[in-house]
């Protein structure tokens, strides 16, 4: 009896033993303490999704290729579009050819060399239907490549759009040999002409670049290694930014910004962004319908009030139909916040007595905590408001399956936006254009203008930008005017960082840029 | 014994088979459209159909169905449909920490929990026994995330001893397997007490004292491993739940394990993914339930299968 006793007490120990040795065995090909100075660690809330540069399509997926990758043009700090691998650029009088004038003294991670041909070769890849990549909505209006001489490539369209530029900051290039060996592995070894080089990625865990000794700029970075790290935990990854394990922290949670800044040697980042909050209107549906019941909804919600308690006080008024970060943005006056006039709008409306309403929004808590707040603001004209917070995917389904707006059961969607490459034809054609509605796009407010929808084509078919900027300064004001929306706050993005760090900051959509990092 | 465990083993496959279809309609028929919530917001309609095509969800249920079970059968999980990587991929990173976890988690629970148990029954309504419920209520009472952003607090940011989370050394699992042994130590201690209670009013204990036995050798020679049948399934139970890893912990600690991989894939509609995890899920519940049903035997000889 003793004895089984004694070595069920055994068999325990082992499993002890056992145990820890898979978990010290994990931990060897990890690197345990930053033991040079030239490593940092970036701690970020989610994780990679793939690094294929032309089918990433989240923000953390794409700033993790942007270390690694580089296209012809890029973003600077404000997003302005900039010249990178091309050393200039022409566009031709009727927008639709772009002449890019590529820099001669490009390599990729692999040694192969950066010209004409390698830009085919990913193009190429782009286009092809077989590979279903996310990168060819970039090149919806590209018709053709011409590869001019060795170090020139011209770009043909076959109509003209005003976001071509920033689009094509949106498409990174592969070495060529990396396409043609093994096009599908593509996600999982990086081989790019950037900064940095890949080093590892365990998914879920962690992505670890290295410095490329021969890029082309040698005094971008003085950093020798990065490391992301997914901390999804708010309270973890601020953290880490006090013990020193992350020296950049993005995004820092709101109710920690205080704290953090009162800490040594911590700078904190507040960043206006490009990502606009509202909730959308059904316009098809009655009583939505009524512009002056949608105008109510807009002066019954107190937006300070909003922006103190469902974003902390980090947030701006939501002036327009697009954040003041995005390409051609034309203030609005907004509507402030004015319960008589709200009463008056629904008296004349019809709907003194007010009505109900249903809102729909997805899980997370601050989604939440914003639905909450616009039904209590809007119970102040007497619309009662239900909540209906689905999980996403749930949420997805119920949005894009009705295939025309009778079908649609949304009346107000509480929800973001941002245009993936900060362009103004991002931020209202999917919004916007009766063309648009889903399943096909995001109109979620079935939002019907005609003039809208000829201003959207008319930006497009001129090369102008002056003109452009004009036609969406009257499409902001008109569809501001119509209240499709509740416009609520654009975000402001806040970051963290050891002050021993530079270079390195978050771009207002919410991408963390690393490339010029540098260390003190 | 071993015919038993043949038996039980060769008793899997058809299981798996209907494990795997159920798992497989199940997360098939649930509202959620992958090609959908791939394509993101700003798609077009045309965008999200070639998804669906080249995914093959345009394919009848039952077709799609009987491509996957061949791949199965032939040993290959898939890929993911969010990243294209291989499931077995996927799945094989997050696989050695979450066991690695749930070992020492388990590990620790069942060591204190059964110690504490004992102790709270031999001096039952003393101080040790108070001390000892008051720690086992606390473990069960205090959230495991809560516990863990203490732990944090306490140990990286103001002693700076552990790292806040990962799972790099043997350090980082310190933390995280506290805070998920806590509730299981909790009700193991529990557990034990009111068992080892209850067999130390048995008549053969009487007569063991009477026969002139030492305390120690009746609480662990003679009633402790009589006492350990129901805490041994309710840690067999605990050690499933653990091996599908926990979200909560996985969280709060950024620890690369399995919950959140599947929490992850079901918010994507990563269709391989969550088959393949719901389907380990189910084999190690089977094998872990096999493996009590023979702790059973070892502990009460009365107790075999044939």
């Amino acid at each position: 009896m003793k004895k089984r006793c004694l070595s069920l007490m055994f068999l325990l120990a082992t499993l002890l033993v056992v145990s820890t040795a898979c978990s010290s065995n994990s931990a060897s090909d990890g690197n345990n303490a930053k033991n040079d100075d030239k490593e940092i660690t970036i701690a970020i809330d989610q994780n990679f999704v793939t690094l294929d540069p032309h089918n990433a399509g989240d923000t953390v997926s794409i700033f993790g290729t942007r270390a690694m990758y580089e296209g012809l043009v890029g973003f600077d700090k404000e997003m302005n579009v900039v010249p990178v691998l091309a050393e200039d650029y022409t566009v031709s009088e009727d927008a639709l050819t772009y002449t890019f004038k590529l820099r001669k003294d490009v390599v990729f991670h692999d040694g192969e060399p950066f010209n004409a041909e390698a830009v085919k070769v990913n193009f190429d890849r782009i286009m092809n239907e077989n590979n279903d990549l996310r990168a060819k909505r970039n090149f919806q209006y590209v018709e053709s490549l011409e590869i001019v001489n060795e170090y020139e490539v011209k770009f043909t369209l076959n109509q003209p759009f005003s976001a071509m530029l920033n689009k094509f900051a949106m498409v990174p290039f592969i070495s060529p040999k990396a396409i043609n060996n093994k096009s599908k592995d593509v996600g999982l070894n990086p081989v790019g002409t950037g900064p940095f080089k890949f080093n590892e990625w365990n998914q879920g865990d962690s992505l670890v670049v290295e410095k490329f000794d021969d890029y082309w700029n040698p005094d971008t970075t003085n950093v020798e290694k990065v490391t992301f790290k997914p901390v999804p935990e708010n309270g973890a990854r601020a953290a880490m930014l006090k013990t020193g394990e992350a020296d950049f922290v993005y995004p820092v949670p709101q109710q920690k910004v205080k704290d953090l800044e009162n800490e040594n040697g911590v700078v904190i980042e507040k960043t206006p962004s490009t990502i606009a909050r509202y909730v959308s209107i059904n316009t098809f549906k009655e009583p939505f319908n009524n512009e002056k019941v949608r105008k109510a909804m807009n002066y019954a919600v107190n937006k300070d009030a909003y922006i103190k308690v469902v974003k902390n006080g980090y947030g701006e008024i939501l002036d327009s139909t697009m954040s003041s970060e995005t390409q051609y943005y034309s203030q609005q006056e907004p509507y402030a916040f004015n319960l008589d006039k709200a009463k008056q709008l629904m008296k004349e409306a019809g709907y003194e007595d007010g009505f109900e309403a249903e809102i729909w929004g997805n899980t997370s808590s601050e989604t939440i905590k914003g639905m909450e707040f616009v039904k209590q603001q809007l119970a102040q004209i007497g619309i009662d408001v239900t909540i209906k917070s689905m999980e996403e995917g749930t949420l997805s389904d119920e949005i894009y399956t009705p295939k025309t707006p009778e079908e649609s059961k949304v009346q107000m969607w509480y929800v973001s936006w941002s245009p993936s490459s900060g362009d103004a034809d991002g931020a209202t054609r999917s919004l916007f254009s009766s063309d648009y509605f889903p399943p096909n796009g995001a109109n979620t407010a079935y939002y019907n203008n005609n003039q809208v929808n000829n201003w959207i084509n008319a930006a497009n078919e001129t090369s102008d930008t002056t003109e452009q900027e004009k036609i969406y300064a009257d499409i902001q004001s008109t569809v501001y005017d119509d209240a499709p929306w509740i416009f609520l706050a654009s975000d402001t993005i806040l970051s963290g960082y050891n002050e021993k760090l530079e270079g390195v900051y978050v771009l207002p959509d919410g991408s963390v840029s690393i490339k010029e990092a540098q260390l003190k | 014994m071993w015919q038993y465990i043949i038996k039980r083993v060769l008793g899997l496959i058809p299981l798996i088979l209907v494990v795997s279809f159920v798992i497989f309609m199940f997360i098939h028929l649930i509202p959620g459209d992958p090609a959908r919530l791939i394509a993101g917001k700003k798609a077009t309609l045309e965008e999200v159909q070639v998804i669906r095509e080249n995914l093959g969800l345009n394919k009848p249920l039952i077709e799609q169905y009987i491509v996957y079970l061949k791949d199965l059968l032939a040993g290959n999980l898939g890929y993911s449909i969010q990243s294209g990587a291989p499931v077995s991929e996927l799945i094989g990173e997050r696989i050695m920490p979450t066991l690695g976890l749930t070992f020492i988690s388990i590990v620790w629970a069942l060591v204190v929990g059964i110690l504490l148990g004992v102790i709270s029954a031999v001096f039952r309504n003393k101080w040790p026994d108070h001390i000892g419920m008051v720690t086992a209520v606390s473990g069960i009472s205090l959230p495991n995330f809560w516990v863990g952003l203490v732990l944090i607090q306490l140990f990286s940011v103001q002693l700076g001893l552990l790292p806040t989370g990962g799972a790099e050394d043997w350090k980082s699992y310190l933390m995280p397997s506290f805070a998920l042994g806590a509730g299981i130590m909790a009700m193991i201690a529990r557990f034990t007490r009111s068992s080892l209670v209850n067999t130390l009013k048995q008549d053969y204990i009487r007569t063991g004292r009477a026969k002139g036995l030492s305390g120690n050798a009746i609480v662990f020679g003679h009633a402790l491993k009589n006492s350990l049948i129901p805490v041994v399934t309710i840690a067999g139970l605990q050690f499933g739940f653990l091996l599908g890893g926990s979200v909560v912990v996985e969280t709060v600690f950024s620890f690369p394990g399995l919950g959140r991989l599947l929490i992850d894939s079901i918010q994507m509609r990563d269709y391989p993914v969550v088959q393949a995890e719901i389907l380990l899920f189910s084999l190690q519940f089977i094998l872990v339930n096999l493996l009590v049903d023979i702790i059973y035997s070892f502990l009460n000889p009365k107790i075999r299968y044939e």
